[in-house]
This record gives structure tokens, sequence and C-alpha cells, in this order.
């Protein structure tokens, strides 16, 4: 048996996941231009984007022999939970005869044991609960040293040391198995760290931006321009709303001792969307409002094309903008693969949001 | 005191409700003009560009209402009117983004709408509104219960074949019409669509009209009761999250599978983001099933050309294979 799952961010904590329960695990690969041509071509015209990239993603795991494909799902009112019904019968119309496990939130679906238990295979629920907490400090980890390369990147003193860095981080993290491998994971991660030689930069010179938005165009940066290197390399620090183990704090997780930090996201969105509508709406709007009280500098808001909860921020957003004094740039991301347009946009969104600080330095 | 109420959305199924109990309580109830030129330019002017039409539409008669003189303007969140599915993500954000986005913040009258079926004349949805209203809660109790009458009364005559506008015509007027059946040879089509797409007259293009006038039998999702559909997608692992949109699945395959109808029209706003699942559940259905199937998309044009010969070349298709 051969499994696999959509491409969204750091793969590899997809892959260790299911290694680890014992399952033949193939990595699909990152999305391409091939991989959006499949998908459009083969999805309802006016499907949201990271629906015809994860169809392309599909289609390319079941060419390279995939039986068995693994997702998330939900119960709405966003489209992305009914994504693997959708999925599924323009796969087998295709003719690819492949199960395609969606899970979902346990208390709302009757198959969720068996799903689970399918992918708990032939491990004792101790393996499971151990191969579990293993990933989940996993994504933890990976996810600060991601947050880290991404505050270093704009002040590297040679061109392309941060992302060669993250990468060997990653490659790191790959080798661990256990609890001592990932401490030893982390010990040389921070060594490479160490190594990046960067330029001293007077705190009131550093630009910060926050990316906000729909969870799938944030986190995967082969079908969004690679928008944090890109800002990155256009001077300014970066931080995105959305981060793999945040999502799992705050979907899978007791919400007992700790808030997550998405609950504080819709606690600071309410104001402005009064209940949940469905995607990431009120995070994206509160993230934007938590992004100002840190001080960040500016916004860009990701969403697909036609999103249904991001419209509602996207028509909300100039409120928030004008009340909070920060600048929002929203991009919709789509199948145009040209991206000379969106890169004239960011650079004169960077400029204005720098000339706007020395301005405020100046006084 | 005066309550605009925008002739688009859910006016074409919930307007009857909600302008009898306006009315109940003894306001003034101001219905915003039928869709106009004017009315979707105010409207594409002010909403993001990529929205959908029904939207852009809206938007323009808030505006319009706003400079009509009334003290409160309509806009209530429909949250859901069935367990455990919802409205799409952009009613549940309808007052949120009328409210920071269009200006008219202080005239909003809102209230969240939920209810278990279709029938959203639970008077407790309603009792947020007493206040500004200067009304008790036994006056929102007993307008709801009336207007709950007349809501009942148009949508039987829904379900006998009339069209929402002319529903509410006769139920206006307190007739008793007769069930409308197909004649024998006419051509059947199942016009597939939400209320706000196929009843203005502006977005559909007239639609019916061009339908009636090519002698065609129309049969569309609301001359269904709720209880005719229940369990029609019983074999599905899981149904679309948003009520109407399951309203017309339902519809939809109740008409690929029981001889109802020759063909089947699924008219679409632009950029509908449940329809173009919805769309493609009725494609597969379709190819299942041999029966023809057409989608209409419409938008902000103007031009209904095109519209008049799709529907006779389709309509002329069907007159042809049913023939032989």
């Amino acid at each position: 048996m051969k499994i696999s799952f959509p491409y969204m961010g750091t793969v590899l904590v997809y892959k260790k996941l299911l290694q680890l329960l014992g399952h033949e695990v193939i990595i699909p690969p990152r999305p391409t231009k091939r991989t959006i041509d499949l998908g459009v071509k083969y999805s309802p015209e006016f499907a949201c984007f990271p629906f015809k990239v994860i169809m392309g993603t599909y289609i390319e795991a079941c060419e390279m022999g995939v039986d068995t494909i693994v997702s998330s799902g939900g119960f709405g009112p966003c489209r992305a939970g009914f994504y693997g019904e959708i999925h599924r019968r323009i796969l087998k119309s295709l003719g690819y005869d492949i199960d395609l496990i969606i899970l979902d939130q346990p208390l709302q679906d009757k198959n969720f044991l068996k799903k689970v238990k399918f992918l708990k295979g032939n491990n004792s629920w101790l393996d499971v609960i151990k191969a579990v907490k293993f990933t989940y400090r996993l994504i933890q980890e990976i996810d600060r040293f991601e947050k880290e390369i991404y505050r270093l990147m704009p002040y590297e003193t040679e061109p392309g040391q941060a992302k060669k860095a993250w990468n060997s981080i990653q490659a790191e993290f790959d080798q661990a198995i256990d609890q001592a491998g990932l401490e030893r994971a982390k010990e040389r991660s921070l060594d490479i760290l160490k190594s990046i030689k960067v330029h001293e930069i007077p705190e009131k010179d550093k630009i910060r931006i926050g990316i906000v938005g729909e969870i799938y165009v944030v986190m995967e940066p082969s079908i969004n321009m690679d928008m944090e290197e890109l800002l990155c390399k256009l001077g300014c620090e970066v931080e995105r709303s959305q981060y793999l183990s945040e999502w799992v704090d705050h979907n899978l997780l007791p919400n007992i001792f700790k808030k997550s930090r998405d609950a504080m996201f819709i606690e600071k969105g309410k104001p402005y969307i009064g209940r949940a509508i469905g995607g990431h709406a009120q995070q994206s709007v509160g993230a934007i409002v938590d992004f100002k009280d840190r001080n960040f500098d500016g916004i860009i808001h990701l969403m697909p094309f036609a999103c249904l909860p991001e419209l509602i921020s996207q028509s909300i957003i100039p409120r928030i903008s004008k009340e909070h004094n920060i600048p929002v740039l929203t991009l919709a991301i789509d199948e145009q693969t040209g991206q000379t347009n969106a890169l004239t946009r960011i650079e004169a969104f960077i400029d204005l949001v720098r000339n706007k600080k020395a301005s405020v330095n100046i006084a | 005191m005066k309550i605009g109420i925008p002739r688009a959305l859910l006016y074409f199924y919930y307007g009857p409700f909600w302008e009898s109990f306006f009315k109940r309580l003894g306001l003034n109830v101001v219905i915003s003009d039928s869709t106009n030129k004017a009315i979707i330019n105010r409207g594409i002017k002010v909403a993001v560009p990529e929205i959908c039409v029904p939207i852009k539409i809206l938007a323009g008669h808030y505006l319009t209402l706003a400079q009509q003189n009334v003290d409160y303007i309509f806009v209530p969140r429909m949250v859901s009117i069935r367990k455990r599915q919802f409205f799409c993500p952009k009613f549940m954000g309808l007052p949120d983004m009328v409210k920071h986005s269009l200006n008219f913040k202080e005239k909003i009258l809102t209230c969240d709408v939920v209810s278990d079926n279709s029938n959203i004349s639970n008077y407790r949805n309603y009792l947020p509104l007493a206040e500004k209203l200067g009304k008790t809660k036994k006056d929102i109790k007993i307008a709801a219960q009336e207007a709950e009458k007349d809501w009942l009364q148009f949508r039987k005559f829904t379900q006998l074949g009339y069209p929402a506008p002319k529903a509410y015509e006769l139920m206006v007027k307190g007739l008793n019409p007769v069930k409308i059946n197909p004649k024998p040879g006419q051509i059947r089509i199942g016009l597939l669509g939400y209320v706000y797409n196929m009843y203005d007259p502006y977005i559909s293009l007239g639609i019916f009209d061009i339908l009636q006038e090519n002698n065609v039998h129309v049969t569309t999702f609301d001359m269904f009761s709720e209880n005719e559909l229940r369990n029609v997608t019983g074999n599905m692992s899981k149904v679309l999250f948003w009520t109407f949109s399951n309203y017309l699945l339902e519809a939809g395959l109740h008409l690929f599978n029981s001889d109802q109808v020759d063909g089947i029209i699924h008219l679409t706003a632009f950029g509908c983001g449940p329809d173009s699942f919805l769309g493609k559940l009725f494609e597969l259905e379709s190819e299942k099933k041999g029966i023809p199937f057409m989608t209409v998309r419409v938008d902000e044009h103007t031009g209904e050309n095109h519209l008049v010969t799709r529907v006779e070349a389709f309509t002329d298709m069907l007159k042809r294979s049913k023939a032989v």
C-alpha cells in the first residue's frame, strides 16, 4: 500500500507521522506549473484555487502509483470541507481507483473510528499515541526554526545563506525518529542558525510584515510566489498568521490550559466579524489587529480567487486598515502564473510601508 | 417608522414573511425597486470586485434604500435553516460586511436567523429587534405568528407550480389557484437556480419569459416541499454545507431520477462558490442518467440575446429528441 497526502507547507511532518505508523509513504511532488495545469483542467472552473492545486497534486500522486490519499475535511460553511467528495468523484471519472481518506471532526463523522483504525494499522494504541506526540513536538520545533529563518533572512550578509540553512535544518529533523534524535536535530539546527551571518540593523529601521489569509495560500510557498522569501529579499522580516503547529493547537487539542494563538485572533477579530463564518475569515481580521498590536509595519493579505470567507474579510479590511492605521495589501491568488503584476504591487507596497515608517521616525 | 427591505437575495423566498411581519407591527415597509442599471452600478462601485453578482446587486439595493429616507434597513444574518447546515459564508458575514463597508451603520437593523427547517417564523429570532422598533415581546410574537400564515400561503402557491413573484401576487390578492401541470407533449425543463438568480429579471435576463415563449413547462426547486425532497441525498456520504444549495441538489437529483423533466438548466451567477461544486455534481449525474443538462452563467452583463439563443437551441434539441 502506498500512501500520500496533499502538499502544504513543511510536508516532512506528514511523511514522518505516516512512516512512524508503518506505512509506505510517497511524498507528492511540490506543486509546479504542470500540477496547476492538471488541476485546472479537471476541476470545476469556479472551484477555489487550493482545490485545483490539490486536484493536480492528487493526479500526480496517482501517476506515481499511490493507492491511498489522506486529507482533512470539515463541515463547512467553507468549501474546503467538501473538497474530498468532489476530488473523489473526479479521480474516479479519470479512472484512478484510489482510497481517499478524509479525516473529519470525530463527533460528526460516523466512520471516524474506522478511518483511524485503518491508519493505525498493526500498531498498538500506545505506539500511535507516541507517534502522534512525537510528530507534534516535531512540528513545534520546525515551526519555531522556520519563524527564526524568516526573521534573519532579510539581514543575511550573503544572499541564499538563510535558505540553505533552512534546507539543512529540515534535513536534520527529517533524520529524527525519536525524542533523542529530535534533541540532536535541535542542537545542530541551533548551530546552523548561528552560522547565518547578518548585518546589524538598528531596531527603528526594521520593517516587519505579517502575512494573513486563507491557510493553503498562506502556507504553501510554491503557489504564493514564495511570498516569505520574496518579502525577505525586499528587506522585511516576515511572520505568518498560520503555522501547522498552531493549527493543531487550535483544532485538535483541548484549550483548557493555554489559549491557542488562533483563539486569540478570533477574539480580536470579533468586533469586525461577529461570528465564525467558515474558513479563516475571523482569524485573518483578528491577526491584522494582533500584528498591529505587536508593532508590525504592514500586512499582506492572501486569498484564493473568489474564496467565500476571505471575500468578507476583504470587504472589511479597508475599515480595519484605517481604524488601526496599518497598510494592508490584498492579493488574490489564482492560476495566473505571470508574477510581474503582483511583484510590482508588492514592491510598491513595501516602499510605501518603508516611507511611512521613515516619516514616523523623523517625527 | 419606515423599514427598508431590499428586493434582492432572499427577498424572493422570505420577503413575504418579512414584509408581512413588519407591516403587522404597524410599521411602514419600503421595498426597493426591481433591480435596474442604476442600482447595480451603485453596488459594483462599493463591493469588492470579485464578489458574486447577487451580493453586488444587494449592495446596490441597500445604498438605494439608504437614500430613500428610511429609518432602518433590514440586514438579517442568515445562519442556519437546517440542523448542522449553514448559509454561504457571504450570507453569514453580511451584516459585518454591510456595517464596515457601506455608510449607513446606524440604520442597520439586524438579528440572527436560526431555524431547524425552512420556516423561519420563530419569534425568538426577531426579539433583538424589539427595542429598536419600540415594540414589546408580545407584539413581536403576534406579528411573527400572523406573518407565518402569509408565508405558508405563499409557499403553498409556489408548490402549486407558480414562480415566486406570481405566487406572491396570488397571496396578496387572496386567490385560490389550481396546480399547474405540464400539457401533453409540452417540453418540461427543470430550472435549477437560487431564488435571487431566477426571480430577479435583471439577473436572469427574464429566463422564465423566454422559456414560456418557447412553450416550456418549468419546474424549480421551490416548487417542492421540504418533505418531498427528504432522503433524496440519502446515499451521499456527505452533503453540501449550504441549505439552499442542498435544496437545489435535492431537487436536481430528484428531477434527474424521476422522469419528470426532459432537460435541466443550471442557472448560476459568476463567482458563485457553492455552485462550483453543485454544478459538477449535476454534470456527473447528467452523464450517468443521459438527461440533457446546460449551465447558464450570468453576471452583470446586460445583453440577453445570447441567452435567448442558447435557451432556444436547448429546447429545440429537446423537442427533436422527444419527437424521434
